[in-house]
């Protein structure tokens, strides 16, 4: 782990002159400790030889938004994180969460609790047999049949 | 309903107006400011279901969540699409964000139509952008094969249902939804009206797609890009499951007995699209067959006709829609770096791309159903209501989550777990903007855990 550090310090002064690309390891772990890890990175001038330029070359805090320019990059970085996240999902999901309470459901559920408290102190049942009160039920008499 | 759609179209103006170097910064704002006011549909302040109607278009609670990600899936396809477009000249771009927006603008008409033709007008319109970006952007020469099979299949499903509207039309004298269900059963000759039963659902079953007539699905997905696999899993599968919602209102007797082969092939479909997925190779077949898995239980559970299976079909459509496009995008960035689809060639990438495992594990635990993600929700929804169906359906449902977990795990396995291959010397880190894409999707989805009823249609 040690050896592992003190190479990573060798190594911080280069990646900030050279393209980093990812440290894999190609090579065979030798079991010696401080087997080289970034024996296989391509230098730069290699990369920019190729038809594909490594953005990293022109600008080593490079987000994948624009690879042209840095100031466009960060803006677009910027910009995408503010209104994705902090208004689009914060804003959005707040204003989501404050919505009025749709059909009542919640208030429907609040009083039929109340009510059951208060009958169930009265000693009433939670509720009548008779949900409708019978006599005022009218009823065709068996004639008008 | 204008608050969205005039914005909508000045994104026309923003993509083609605003210097190059600004283009995409520009309309991604542009379009998650639509995207942010489209939350105000929700506020739903009438009693009787439907709400903001106009002359053309009103909303209910079944086509606002549908409505709402169609608009927060177009700034995440401007922002997928980014890298796969920095190449290309200056028009070129404009041209392909413009596309995706009038595929936005034909959408949100879509889903928001009361008038049943304007809907049919619209669900037909999708397909010209859809088809352009796939056979102009797409990476291979198959594409344009796969172009064909995408506007044939579509194309000859849907000419029936406008034969069956007119026939509606001309008995019932209106094609308005908001009064259609409220109308007569038709007055057909017993053979014509199981015809024109079929007419009205095949387009549907076609988009959805339904086992049988799915293969242009894995094909589209394959050859689009990004942009185009996206917004093809997300939100043009569910213009069939929303169409297919609408329709069956009126359908009624008919369905009582027609839908029996049709709930039996989705679900045989779910098993057999499954197993598919175990043998792939190529993994945007891979998820786009298991779109086709998850689209098969909609299917059933929408022709059940309960409440129950209506819930969990819209429930498990906005749930696979943020997971399947989730995973498309990752698929693509795993494309970018390696330029492969092949997932042997491109095996593990845990050891290189921490970061993106984390999305790669989140986004297979959403598409295997993890318990409290609204996807758990909708699919036992749906099996609850086959359930009432017919016990034997169980057999057939349980097989298939067991399946969907199997190559759920799979895939997670395959792409990430192991050794990386020798050939794969120099990736990209990931950048920012992969991040971002992957919390816009997957955010959402965590976040519907916390108000459900948002999702849950007619019965909320």
């Amino acid at each position: 782990m040690l050896t592992r550090l003190s190479r990573f310090g060798t190594a911080l002064p280069r990646l900030l002159s050279k393209p980093p690309a990812r440290f894999v390891s190609q090579s065979k772990p030798s079991g010696a400790a401080g087997s080289t890890a970034v024996t296989e990175l391509h230098p730069a001038a290699e990369q920019a030889g190729h038809g594909e330029v490594s953005p990293y070359v022109k600008n080593p805090d490079y987000h994948g938004f624009s690879k042209d320019d840095p100031v466009v990059d960060e803006w677009n970085m910027r910009v995408g994180f503010f209104f994705g996240i902090s208004v689009a999902l914060v804003i959005g999901g707040t204003f989501i969460h404050y919505l009025p309470d749709h059909g009542m459901r919640q208030w429907a559920r609040r009083e039929a609790e109340h009510l059951i408290l208060q009958r169930e102190k009265e000693g009433l049942p939670v509720i009548e047999e008779n949900y409708y009160d019978p006599s005022k039920i009218i009823l065709p008499t068996a004639q008008e049949e | 309903m204008l608050m969205i759609l005039i914005p909508t179209l000045m994104l026309i103006p923003t993509a083609w107006a605003s210097p190059l170097k600004w283009l995409w910064p520009t309309t991604l704002t542009h379009s998650l400011i639509i995207a942010l006011a489209s939350f105000t549909w929700f506020k739903a302040p009438s009693e009787t279901g439907w709400h903001s109607i106009n002359a053309y278009m009103a909303l209910d609670p079944l086509s606002t969540p549908l409505l709402i990600l169609t608009c927060w899936l177009t700034p995440l396809t401007i922002l997928a699409s980014q890298n796969h477009m920095s190449t290309e000249p200056a028009p070129r771009q404009r041209t392909y964000i413009t596309l995706l927006i009038s595929l936005q603008f034909f959408l949100i008409l879509a889903f928001s139509a009361t008038e049943i033709i304007m809907f049919y007008i619209m669900f037909e319109a999708t397909l010209i952008p859809t088809l352009i970006i796939i056979t102009r952007w797409g990476n291979q020469t198959e594409r344009l094969n796969a172009g064909t099979y995408f506007l044939f299949y579509t194309l000859a499903g849907s000419l029936p249902l406008l034969v069956a509207l007119l026939i509606l039309q001309n008995n019932t004298g209106s094609l308005s939804l908001l009064i259609l269900q409220y109308s007569d059963p038709l007055n057909l000759a017993p053979f014509t009206s199981k015809l024109w039963w079929a007419g009205c659902l095949m387009a549907f079953l076609v988009k959805m797609p339904l086992y049988g007539i799915h293969l242009w699905l894995p094909k589209a997905h394959v050859e689009a890009p990004i942009a185009g696999s996206m917004i093809l899993a997300a939100v043009l599968l569910k213009l069939g499951g929303y169409g297919m919602m609408r329709i069956t209102t009126m359908l009624d007797p008919l369905t009582k007995e027609l839908s029996y082969p049709f709930i039996i092939l989705a679900l045989w479909g779910v098993i057999m699209t499954a197993s598919i997925c175990l043998r792939q190779t190529d993994l945007k077949s891979l998820i786009a067959y298991s779109s086709v898995s998850h689209m098969g239980l909609v299917i059933a559970a929408i022709l059940t006709q309960t409440p129950w299976g209506f819930t969990g079909a819209l429930i498990l459509m906005i749930a696979h829609g943020l997971t399947s496009s989730a995973l498309f995008c990752l698929a693509n960035t795993n494309y970018e770096r390696t330029h492969s689809r092949t997932m042997i060639l491109t095996r593990g990438l845990q050891i290189a791309l921490p970061l993106m495992t984390t999305w790669w594990f989140t986004a297979s635990l959403a598409n295997l159903a993890l318990p409290p993600l609204p996807n758990l929700m909708g699919e036992l929804t749906i099996i609850t209501s086959l359930f009432g169906w017919s016990w034997w359906t169980l057999l057939l449902t349980g097989a298939g989550t067991l399946i969907t977990a199997n190559y759920s795990l799979h895939m997670f396995l395959m792409t990430q777990r192991g050794p990386l291959p020798h050939h794969i010397t120099n990736l990209d880190p990931t950048h920012s903007r992969e991040h971002l894409l992957m919390a816009l999707h997957l955010l959402p989805l965590i976040l519907l855990m916390l108000k459900p009823s948002l999702i849950w249609g007619w019965t909320a």
